[in-house]
């Protein structure tokens, strides 16, 4: 049981990041970036860019370790700015921006996975093992390192988002413009710069996440279409937006994976998830975070 | 220089035109009442200053530069820009931001430049114009009543420095006495060298106590006040 419950919170961990960053893209700006499978893939080719050179060099330990960590957000955001210079710049104050930039990003998707088959060809690429290998053991469980890891790692990084956007200016400014763009304009907030901020946080997190994800699995051009089809899903049970309803949807949703796949089928997986975001939309059509949130509108 | 110098402004959204080719100018100091009826383009004239329109074309001279110009589609793009060149707006509706509280609130009016260093200072500022947002700083926004929004709302204009304020209807949907509150609030204020626009369907809450009430009537400036607001006598048009 300690197994599964450690298994949901690794998973929780890491398509939590993504979930939030679909969540606050369209939260923000209204764009439901179907790209971010896309910039998944970066961050792991990145990454796993940087540790060719990086184990060229001799690098290793907590500076190899630490830089494919660096990299792989990096290479995310950037692909996060790029997916906004196509998908949002140039639409953002058409008519039915929503479906245009929908649009957008799925062409980005479909054929940003054959740029990275051109590119990095059709192999599975592995990183190296951030974490260390080991187990520790609690009790009559034990987890791996990398499965600590990934907790701690992805619950700071997820912790610092929050609490940057609660008390930066900049945060703030954010925040305001996903409750109200025109009241956001009108006190000086750009959407289009602070969009793009957006999609450069949103990318990092999807970065961090495919960091996580590739020490399990490897990177490959498709390898971002899982996870992006999970995020979407958490996102959507969370109530696009909102950020407590996202965390809870990630745990639930992680801890439903993992007794899916325990005492069921790996394979039966995807159809638990979408009959549980499928219910919670019908009987909370604001997602959990409706729960959660004390605003009238 | 003229605080405001506006020269053959049209504006609209889509297909419609809702200002013709109107002119004001604006020196500072100077608070200017703009009453109308529903429908006539006191929102969309403000609006337009800020490049809150669908479309518009025309001059419009904010001490000596120019934030108008002709502009076909983009509402709201130039908006942050021209905002924090010092133009605050109370937009109608409120637009205030119901999840954050009403510090946070308060403080986003004061986003623009070396204005957040000193919010806490404006914020005090303004709690002595609005005593009754005192109590409620850490409250959400989502949960004021109307009366507290628009209070949230200007005060948020407020926060700003700016030396241009327009504010949309501040009586609009309140009750007498509090809408009687929060108009003598904006009259009181000392603008500096700065100057507000006032927009107002309820003349008696303004006349004689602003320096000059223009009247808009389909679109157009109109002197003349009583024709703006329509064939009805003043005193059955209002709801004090």
């Amino acid at each position: 049981m300690i197994e599964v419950v450690i298994s949901a919170l690794v998973l929780a961990s890491m398509y939590g990041l993504i979930a939030i960053g679909i969540s606050l893209t369209w939260a923000s700006i209204g764009m439901l970036n179907l790209a971010q499978g896309f910039i998944f893939t970066a961050g792991g080719y990145t990454a796993w860019l940087y540790a060719q050179y990086a184990e060229g060099w001799g690098l290793e330990g907590v500076g190899l370790s630490a830089g494919v960590l660096i990299f792989g957000m990096l290479g995310s955001a950037l692909a996060g700015l790029f997916v906004g210079a196509i998908a949002f710049l140039p639409l953002q104050d058409r008519d039915n921006f929503r479906t245009r930039s929908l649009i957008a990003t799925l062409a980005i998707s479909l054929i940003g996975t054959q740029i990275w088959l051109i590119l990095f060809g059709p192999q599975n690429k592995p990183l190296p093992p951030v974490f260390g290998e080991g187990r520790i053991e609690i009790g009559p469980a034990g987890m791996s390192y990398q499965q600590l890891g990934t907790i701690i790692v992805a619950s700071v990084m997820l912790a610092l988002v929050i609490l940057w956007m609660r008390s930066s200016r900049r945060g703030l400014q954010m925040r305001a413009m996903m409750m109200d763009p025109l009241g956001a304009a009108v006190v000086g907030v750009s959407v289009r710069s602070t969009g793009m901020r957006v999609l450069a946080i949103s990318g990092a997190l999807t970065g961090l996440s495919s960091v996580l994800l590739a020490q399990v699995f490897f990177v490959s051009p498709t390898s971002g279409v899982q996870p992006l089809t999970t995020g979407l899903i958490i996102s959507l049970a969370g109530g696009l937006g909102s950020i407590p309803g996202t965390v809870a949807a990630a745990g639930l949703i992680g801890l439903a994976e993992a007794l899916t796949a325990r005492y069921l089928q790996q394979s039966l997986v995807p159809f638990v998830l979408f009959a549980i975001v499928v219910l919670i939309l019908i009987f909370r059509p604001r997602g959990l975070g409706g729960l959660l949130e004390d605003v009238r509108e | 220089m003229a605080i405001l110098e506006i020269e053959g402004l049209s504006a609209g959204y889509g297909p419609v035109r809702v200002l013709h080719d109107l002119s004001l100018t604006i020196e500072p100091g100077e608070r200017l009442g703009l009453v109308g009826l529903n429908g006539h383009g006191k929102t969309t004239f403000l609006s337009a200053i800020v490049g809150l329109t669908g479309w518009q074309d025309g001059s419009v001279l904010f001490r000596g530069e120019q934030i108008g110009g002709r502009r076909t589609h983009g509402m709201g793009r130039k908006t942050p820009q021209i905002v924090r060149r010092g133009i605050a707006l109370a937009p109608q509706g409120d637009a205030i931001f119901p999840g954050l509280s009403v510090r946070e609130n308060l403080d986003s009016g004061a986003y623009t430049g070396a204005t957040w260093r000193s919010r806490r200072k404006r914020r005090e500022r303004i709690l002595e114009v609005f005593p009754p947002l005192a109590p409620l700083l850490g409250q959400t926004a989502g949960t004021l009543s109307g009366g507290e929004r628009r209070m949230v709302s200007v005060g948020r204009a407020l926060m700003s420095d700016a030396s241009l304020y327009l504010v949309d209807e501040p009586s609009l949907g309140l009750a007498p006495k509090i809408s009687l509150n929060l108009v003598a609030a904006l009259l009181e204020i000392d603008l500096g060298d700065g100057a507000m626009i006032i927009a107002e369907q309820n003349l008696p809450l303004i006349e004689g106590r602003v320096d000059r009430v223009l009247g808009m009537h389909a679109g157009d400036l109109k002197l003349d006040v009583g024709e703006a607001l329509g064939d009805v006598p003043p005193a059955a048009g209002v709801h004090l």
